[in-house]
């Protein structure tokens, strides 16, 4: 309940969520960085990342453990279910705004 | 090659530093071996400069996003760190979103806002004044140590010095015992005119009684105030820094009353006593046989007594005074035996005026109150469709009222801020239209105020958010959405919007009526005939030098006269000892040759020979002085009033009778003048009679000079000429002040003028609060039933009904609140009996004007929704909704 759920997510915090999702349980600070960068090729800076995870934890949108035992201690994150459906709605809405445009068009005028 | 630590160049390590600085601390060193990793990765893949560089990027871009979060979490306290057992949560959080919602939405409706802003700033503003202009007196320490054992003693101003010096070694009960009287002196230095010094004339223990040590140099001491003692002077912090502030004036003799005194000691800043006027006091070389009674008794009483414990000892003081002294009846100092603690005392007489403003105040900013509150319950109700939608999707009650306090607190701060800003431009002029004479002149504005402003805005806030939480939590939000949706007819509820303006009119109807009791009032002491034309009579107080011989002075005060008649636009000028209308000043005892009367005394006028034509005092039968009349030695010619005819010849002609009394010798009477108010406006014609200063002694050390101008709006230009002339012909007299009789009978009025003025014009703010109350809910009840009132009228119910009826509405709620407000307002006049004169606290009157005033505002401001609401075609209503 509460506010938190109705804003809508911004760009960043969108990408991280969705990274978090794509590293499957290795979801840590720079692993997230790596992932968005991998895929958009946004050299993103480790402090914009790590402060973005932390204040979707503090929306409840995120949950995070701390790792144990062989290797280095990390604290990994994963989504909740309002994170869950956060980006469900994000992504919804993008779709209805998406909806009906003519993409073909949109291309087309992009190369010129 | 591999960037562990020993290889890293030095560049790289500080880079790293820095970064490790900016992440938290909990996980720095985890995250910074992420960082490490990386580094070396791309070191190995695209060359240790690329790496370099990347590092440079990390670092400098997430400084920003780290140090913002990073005081977001840990210094705004918005947030607890969270970590896996202490999540943090969005409690907090949702409240800097309410804010910034409400921000939003009051940005968005700026007519609501602004409206509602400067209602509670005009409220908080003015009672945040109020309380600056008297917190010195009700609530600042006073400059005295441990002032509450300070008392005085009943009948201030009427002791002797001969029951002071029989009295003082058998005071008991008390540490020390002094007395002060006022002392006005005229300071002269080298050839420059005298000016006045305020001061007072004390005993040498005055200082030990407050408790006050001076900042340099010594206070009084025994001895300093007998005959023939060394003329000592204490001065103030003010009057020392005028005399340059150098340690040197210790020892400095002024000339003071034309004699030489030598100053012993200079009072701290801030330091004040009796009044922030006063300058100097100097030690009085008590007469043993002195019997002007004109003395004021302090005390400081004794460790561990306290005034309920001074009952035996003012007996024993009483009945030591009961053995030397007799006392009349009408100054009977034995009976009427009471301490007062000293800020009563110098509280006392302005007390009422500041308790009537300060209500009067509060009840405008409690009118601002229920304003706002009825604003912002329309506002909710107006959002009833949001909230409904909220509560629906699942906002809790506690969470919707969080938003419209959080609101209502936004207002709040921004009408604290607006308040202290209107309490800062209203300060001065609050404190100079108060009669509370040099505390006016000396309270300042400062931070203080700012933050009462601020508390009073909030305590207010706290109180108008009452109302629409209420309403939330008795209304039933889902099935308001239901209505909402549907159009539905809401003739009924707007009861807390109705109780609201009730409230309003009946807190009007107390200031209002209040004013209406000192207009009626302050109308009729100005309808009093003082006896003399106060239009166009420029007024000059002078005082010259006690030391100055008699015969001297009074030749002095003739040139005055006469160079003052000279100026230009003057018509006629004349000096008085006394001028009326400013308390009773002296009376002698008199005699009539020939005949045996009771002794009596009659006031006694000293004046040169234009005053009566100057100040526009009639003959009735005789003549007036002339030139007829010469120097004289024994006796002389004699004006007296008709009160005095009245009184001692009754029923025979006074013209050419001899009487004596006050002067040796023989004095004739040679005319008689109309009565004139002599001590205060209200009194009852009193006996006086005129010596003409050629022939008897002008025996004071003060008077006034006064100045007819050809044209009666001329007297205030006049006065800065008049002050010039009196330096240039006698630069051994002080001007004390100048003013003209219009300002004298305007301070004879009394407080009671200033008071009505204040009252009158927050009685027209709270009429145009009252309106703007009205006006708001009358037309948010048309609003909510112009689907009803449209129906009506298509069905042939004529317009003009409709208007009737929601006049009528208002017409109801405002005579409500006039009947809750009368029963107030007897309570509540009490306050104001001090400053009544000719009509009581429950005075029909005053009530019935007051009454009318609200009826017909509140009519006009129910008029003009009703009337909206009466001509709207039915046909567009229908449709609308």
């Amino acid at each position: 309940m509460g506010d938190a759920e109705l804003v809508p997510l911004g760009v960043l915090e969108e990408q991280v969520l969705v990274a978090v999702l794509r590293t499957r349980g290795e979801a840590y600070g720079m692993e997230v960085r790596r992932e968005i960068e991998r895929v958009t090729g946004r050299d993103l800076a480790i402090g914009a990342v790590y402060s973005t995870l932390d204040r979707l934890e503090a929306k409840r949108l995120l949950r995070s453990k701390r790792t144990f035992g062989d290797g280095p201690s990390r604290r990994l994150f994963e989504l909740s279910s309002a994170g869950a459906r956060a980006l469900t709605e994000t992504r919804a809405m993008r779709d209805r705004l998406w909806r009906g445009v003519d993409v073909g068009g949109l291309v087309a005028m992009a190369k010129g | 090659m591999s960037p562990n630590d020993d290889s890293i160049q030095p560049r790289t390590r500080l880079l790293l530093t820095l970064l490790r600085a900016l992440l938290p601390r909990a996980e720095r060193d985890e995250l910074l071996a992420d960082v490490r990793a990386e580094l070396a990765e791309r070191s190995r893949a695209h060359g240790d400069a690329a790496a370099t560089r990347w590092l440079w990027w990390q670092t400098v871009s997430s400084a920003p996003s780290l140090l913002r979060w990073g005081w977001w979490r840990e210094r705004t306290g918005f947030l607890p760190p969270a970590n896996e057992f202490r999540p943090g949560g969005p409690m907090l959080q949702t409240w800097m979103s309410d804010a910034r919602y409400a921000a939003r939405r009051l940005r968005a409706r700026p007519t609501y806002t602004l409206l509602a802003v400067l209602t509670l700033a005009l409220g908080i503003g003015g009672t945040t004044a109020v309380f600056g202009v008297a917190r010195p007196l009700l609530v600042d320490p006073l400059p005295y140590a441990n002032a509450d054992e300070v008392v005085t003693f009943w009948m201030p101003g009427w002791w002797t010095e001969e029951e002071f010096l029989y009295l003082r070694d058998k005071f008991t009960g008390f540490r020390a015992v002094g007395a002060q009287r006022p002392g006005d002196v005229t300071m002269r230095e080298g050839d420059a005119p005298s000016r006045l010094l305020p001061g007072r004339q004390v005993t040498a223990e005055l200082f030990d009684v407050l408790g006050a040590h001076p900042l340099i140099g010594r206070s009084f001491r025994r001895g300093d105030d007998v005959q023939g003692a060394e003329p000592v002077a204490v001065i103030s912090y003010g009057l020392w820094q005028e005399l340059g502030g150098e340690q040197s004036v210790l020892g400095r003799r002024l000339t003071l009353d034309g004699t030489p005194r030598t100053v012993v000691g200079v009072m701290p800043r801030g330091f004040w006593y009796p009044d922030p006027e006063a300058r100097i006091w100097l030690p009085k070389a008590l007469d043993p046989v002195g019997r002007n009674g004109s003395w004021e008794l302090v005390g400081r009483l004794a460790p561990g007594m306290t005034l309920e414990k001074m009952g035996p000892h003012l007996a024993r003081l009483t009945s030591v005074m009961h053995e030397r002294f007799t006392y009349s009846k009408k100054a009977d100092k034995i009976s009427t035996a009471k301490l007062t603690p000293l800020r009563e005392t110098l509280l006392g007489p302005m007390r009422p005026a500041i308790v009537a403003t300060f209500v009067a105040m509060a009840l405008i900013l409690l009118i601002a109150c229920a304003n706002v509150a009825a604003l912002m319950l329309g506002q909710v109700e107006g959002r009833s469709a949001e909230l409904s939608v909220r509560a629906a999707l699942g906002a809790s009650r506690g969470r919707i009222t969080q938003q419209v306090i959080v609101e209502a607190l936004l207002v709040g701060l921004a009408a604290g801020l607006a308040g202290a800003g209107l309490a800062a431009a209203g300060f001065r002029i609050l404190a100079q239209s108060l009669p509370i004479g040099a505390w006016g002149e000396s309270a300042t504005f400062d931070w203080t105020m700012f933050a009462m402003a601020l508390a009073i805005a909030v305590g207010a806030v706290l109180l108008v958010v009452l109302v629409p939480a209420f309403s939330l939590w008795r209304g039933d939000l889902r099935g308001s959405m239901s209505s909402a949706r549907t159009g539905g007819i809401q003739g009924r509820g707007g009861r807390l919007e109705q109780g609201l303006v009730v409230a309003e009119v009946a807190l009007a109807m107390l200031i209002v009526s209040g004013a209406a009791l000192l207009v009626r009032s302050v109308a009729k002491l100005y309808a009093i005939d003082p006896g003399i034309e106060t239009a166009g009579v420029a007024v000059v107080d002078v005082i010259s030098s006690r030391e100055m011989e008699a015969d001297a002075r009074r030749r002095k005060i003739e040139e005055i006269a006469a160079a003052l008649a000279e100026l230009p636009g003057v018509r006629s000028a004349a000096g008085a000892m006394k001028i009326p209308l400013r308390g009773g000043g002296d009376s002698f005892g008199i005699t009539i040759e020939g005949r045996d009367i009771e002794r009596s005394f009659t006031y006694f006028r000293i004046v040169t020979p234009d005053y009566f034509a100057t100040m526009g005092i009639k003959l009735r039968d005789g003549r007036l002085f002339d030139g007829s009349d010469q120097e004289s030695d024994s006796g002389g010619s004699i004006v007296i009033n008709e009160a005095l005819a009245k009184k001692y010849f009754p029923g025979e002609n006074p013209i050419g009778k001899r009487m004596g009394g006050g002067f040796t010798g023989s004095w004739r009477i040679v005319g008689i003048v109309q009565n004139v108010a002599e001590a205060a406006l209200t009194d009852e014609a009193e006996p006086s009679r005129y010596y003409l200063a050629r022939q008897a002694a002008w025996f004071g050390n003060a008077g006034s000079f006064v100045v007819r101008t050809t044209r009666p709006g001329d007297a205030e230009g006049l006065l800065d000429d008049m002050r010039r002339t009196v330096n240039r012909v006698a630069p051994g007299f002080a001007v004390q002040s100048t003013t003209t009789m219009s300002r004298v009978l305007d301070t004879a009025v009394g407080p009671a003028r200033q008071v009505m003025t204040l009252l009158a014009l927050l009685s027209a703010l709270a009429l145009v609060l009252g309106a703007v109350g009205i006006y708001g809910v009358i037309s948010h009840f048309a609003a909510r039933r112009k689907r009803d009132w449209a129906i009506r009228v298509a069905l042939g119910l004529p317009g003009s009904r409709v208007v009737t009826h929601i006049v009528g509405q208002g017409a109801t709620l405002v005579a409500i609140g006039v009947a809750f407000g009368a029963l107030g307002t007897v309570v509540l006049s009490r306050l104001l009996t001090s400053f009544l004169y000719g009509v009581t606290a429950v005075d029909p009157v005053a009530f019935v004007a007051a009454s009318a005033a609200l009826l017909a505002v509140g009519v006009l401001a129910a008029f003009v929704p009703a009337r909206r609401a009466g001509t709207v075609d039915p046909a567009l209503v229908l449709r609308e909704q």
